[in-house]
């Protein structure tokens, strides 16, 4: 009888079913743990409920967590409910947004998500036609109340607006060597430019080889070319209102001259164009590698310390073709999935950042989505692209882009690839435009 | 003889139940070892043979999750068959294998080779030559998108400061279409020349040394051992390979999203983006997957063609 003090280990060996039964043990905890942890994944993303009051689950991008941060605080203040901020990136937002309402079992109260997803979105999305009474309406842009629209209803309420702007480099636009030079070149005063022409001379007087070019480029994005449309003078871009194909338009055509000949003709941008997206575009202007960049108006407030120009930036209007200013509205939008099992608190939520919107301001985005937001903060210090954002939003030749459930499929096999075929020299415009229409009607003609 | 006769009823008596336990025993092991396989094979039905069968059951559907679907029979094969994205999307797959798989293989060869011949001198060169295959695609994606890209990119910059490039911006190689799907396989190639020669290298080992004394004693020189012992002795591993290198060239995906995200102008758009983007992207569901489905059984039949073709253990001695 072994003596039951007896420290001694003894090893007996494994004999074959013992190692068997080992393995099946260890088989099936494996099993039970893969069985067991999506559920327990699950609760964890649904994050912690609180004891005093409900919790609510918001998916957003960075930026968008930024804005919601001091609503979402004030409203577990005043109303003990706690709001999960969850951020994820932009394609991980809309893959997760899409697969999860696809499924119609959702870990989200709230998705924070881009304007043109509200097409794809709709059918899972809560309309919210309520909110939107005349005084509600008044205080947004057209545009914005437009895009929050799918086949006459509702499904989101504006979070952010954004639009592009004009950013200059304030040293080399005020210097008085530069101002006498440019005069003495071009025969009039160095200002912000305001025209197509204004832009392409100061884009030219200021290129100086690798270390500074006038402007960038952006091949791999279609916005700013599509507001460059709308400058052209085009009544919509791509598609028109009644569906019909419009992207080989003159306007369409005599906007990508211009935008594409900054690069092919001019040699006005950094090389590259072909790949230059925001991010490039955004890391060309903090260097002081670009006099002017035209981008989205959330870029004054990000301008780092470490920057070669912070604190030289001056902002302007989006430049004007012969149309006059036009952009892209580029809105962010709070909507509420039918799946959720929260959706009379996700209501009162939405009606709260309505409210509270003006908290967004003083974020590190810095955007507000409301006209009267807008004005509270356009002299205020630090918000000074406030005010050319104001004006573009509000200029006629604003336009929102086509509402399609096709329209990242669009901008993806058509425009961004189009684009980037019209960079290069000797481009035949016309013909880029040419195969961009058939590719275009290849998709419409695929439901 | 007396010890014989009373030894003889006991060897025969002891005998008889042994193997009756030992035959019950492996009957009973056998239906054990059965069991035990169960429940992976219920997981491998569950996790691969279910998505499967769902597969091909949502390549059947039109329309979208949200707007909801319709069985559409077999329209989306058609769509997929002569749709020229998808057929341009399959050229590119195949010619992005066919430029990393030889790379690869060559490289991976000649390492093995080097290592077999450096032996123990190359413990520390075979430890830091590993290193790449635990680097995660993404990882690898960002790591060359930074060194490949324009104005900022570090591999133009050095080209550039030793002269063989006019100036740091001479090759776009993330911004050129030409040359943009050349450009995403270098990281593939990168992470990947590791494992062909980890494996390549392991079956040199094996390979039996009185071979090669017998070819050496024939008079036999290094390329001749080369062509006539060791490629003939290593075609199985060669084979095993190149089919993991080619379903996995194939199937690739994560670098080329963080890259180039399949342009410019969708010139490296390869099958796993162009299903990716149908599916997750433009929310095609039934497209997608019929699209999965035919390539699927394209690299099906490519693999089993390679094996056939090159795997032939024993051909050399016949």
């Amino acid at each position: 009888m072994p003596d039951q003090n007896d420290n001694t280990i003894t090893h007996a060996p494994m004999t074959r079913r013992r190692f068997l039964q080992f393995g099946a043990a260890v088989g099936a905890t494996a099993a039970a743990t893969t069985a067991l942890g999506p559920v327990a994944s699950a609760t964890a993303r649904r994050g912690p409920s609180t004891s005093s009051g409900k919790s609510l689950n918001v998916i957003c991008e960075a930026g968008g967590s930024l804005e919601l941060t001091p609503i979402a605080a004030l409203f577990k203040k005043m109303t003990g409910n706690t709001v999960n901020l969850i951020e994820l990136p932009y394609n991980g937002l809309y893959n997760r947004a899409y697969s999860e309402m696809s499924t119609g079992s959702v870990t989200f109260d709230i998705l924070a998500g881009d304007a043109i997803w509200i097409p794809t979105f709709a059918p899972g999305l809560v309309p919210i036609n309520s909110f939107f009474t005349p005084a509600v309406r008044s205080d947004y842009f057209p545009a914005t109340l437009q895009e929050a629209q799918y086949k006459g209803s509702y499904y989101g309420i504006p979070q952010w607006t954004n639009v592009e702007i004009l950013y200059y480099r304030k040293d080399l636009f005020e210097s008085t060597t530069e101002q006498k030079n440019f005069k003495a070149k071009y025969g009039y005063d160095l200002a912000p430019p305001v025209t197509w022409q204004q832009f392409t001379d100061a884009a030219e007087f200021f290129t100086r080889g690798p270390a500074l070019y006038g402007t960038d480029v952006k091949a791999d994005v279609e916005t700013e070319y599509l507001a460059t449309v709308l400058q052209a003078g085009s009544p919509g871009v791509v598609l028109a209102n009644n569906g019909s194909i419009i992207i080989d338009n003159a306007q369409h055509l005599a906007a990508l001259e211009f935008y594409s000949g900054l690069n092919n003709k001019l040699r006005v941008a950094p090389p590259g164009a072909a790949e230059v997206g925001w991010a490039q575009a955004q890391t060309f202007f903090y260097d002081g590698r670009t006099a002017m960049t035209r981008f989205w108006g959330h870029l004054y407030r990000q301008i780092p310390s470490s920057s070669k120009v912070y604190g030289k930036v001056g902002v302007a209007p989006m430049i004007s073709g012969p149309a006059g200013v036009a952009g892209i509205p580029g809105p962010y939008y709070l909507s509420i999935p039918k799946a959720s099992a929260n959706g009379a608190l996700a209501l009162e939520f939405l009606n709260f950042c309505y409210e509270h919107g003006q908290l967004s301001a003083n974020t590190g985005l810095g955007l507000v989505s409301r006209i009267s937001q807008f004005k509270a903060y356009e002299n205020k210090p630090g918000f000074n692209a406030y005010k050319p954002m104001l004006e573009t939003l509000n200029a006629a030749q604003t336009k929102t882009r086509p509402t399609s459930p096709q329209w990242q499929q669009i901008v993806n096999e058509v425009l961004v690839p189009m684009l980037q075929k019209s960079i290069g020299s000797n481009v035949n415009y016309a013909a880029v435009l040419a195969g961009g229409k058939a590719n275009l009607e290849k998709i419409l003609n695929q439901i | 003889m007396v010890a014989i006769e009373t030894n003889q009823p006991t060897l025969v008596s002891t005998r008889l139940p042994v193997a009756r336990r030992r035959r019950r025993r492996q009957l009973q092991d056998k239906q054990y070892a059965l069991l035990l396989m169960l429940p992976a094979a219920v997981v491998l039905a569950v996790l691969v043979g279910w998505p499967l069968v769902e597969l091909v059951k949502d390549s059947l559907y039109s329309g979208g999750l949200l707007t909801g679907q319709h069985f559409a029979g077999l329209s989306n094969y058609r769509t997929a068959l002569s749709s020229g994205e998808v057929q341009a999307s399959a050229g590119r797959t195949g010619l992005y294998a066919l430029i990393v798989l030889p790379v690869e293989l060559i490289a991976g060869f000649a390492m093995a080779l080097l290592f077999k011949a450096l032996g123990d001198r190359a413990r520390v060169l075979r430890t830091v030559f590993i290193y790449p295959l635990l680097i995660a695609p993404l990882v690898a994606g960002l790591l060359w998108q930074f060194m490949l890209a324009a104005n900022y990119g570090i591999l133009n910059q050095l080209l550039a400061s030793v002269g063989i490039l006019h100036n740091d911006n001479s090759i776009l190689w993330l911004g050129d279409p030409t040359i943009a799907l050349l450009a995403v396989a270098i990281p593939d190639i990168w992470l990947t020349t590791s494992f062909v020669t980890l494996v390549l290298f392991a079956g040199l080992q094996a390979l039996p040394s009185d071979v090669y004394e017998a070819a050496k004693i024939d008079g036999a020189g290094p390329w001749q051992t080369f062509y006539r012992i060791t490629v003939p002795l290593l075609r199985p591993v060669i084979a095993v390979v190149l089919v993991i290198r080619l379903v996995d060239a194939m199937s690739a995906f994560a670098v080329i999203l963080i890259e180039t995200q399949g342009g410019p102008q969708q010139a490296s758009t390869t099958m796993g983006l162009e299903i990716y983007n149908t599916f997750i992207t433009y929310g095609n569901t039934g497209l997608a997957a019929a699209i999965s489905v035919l390539f699927m059984a394209a690299m099906m039949l490519i693999a089993f063609i390679a094996l056939k073709t090159i795997w032939r253990p024993g051909g050399a001695a016949r």
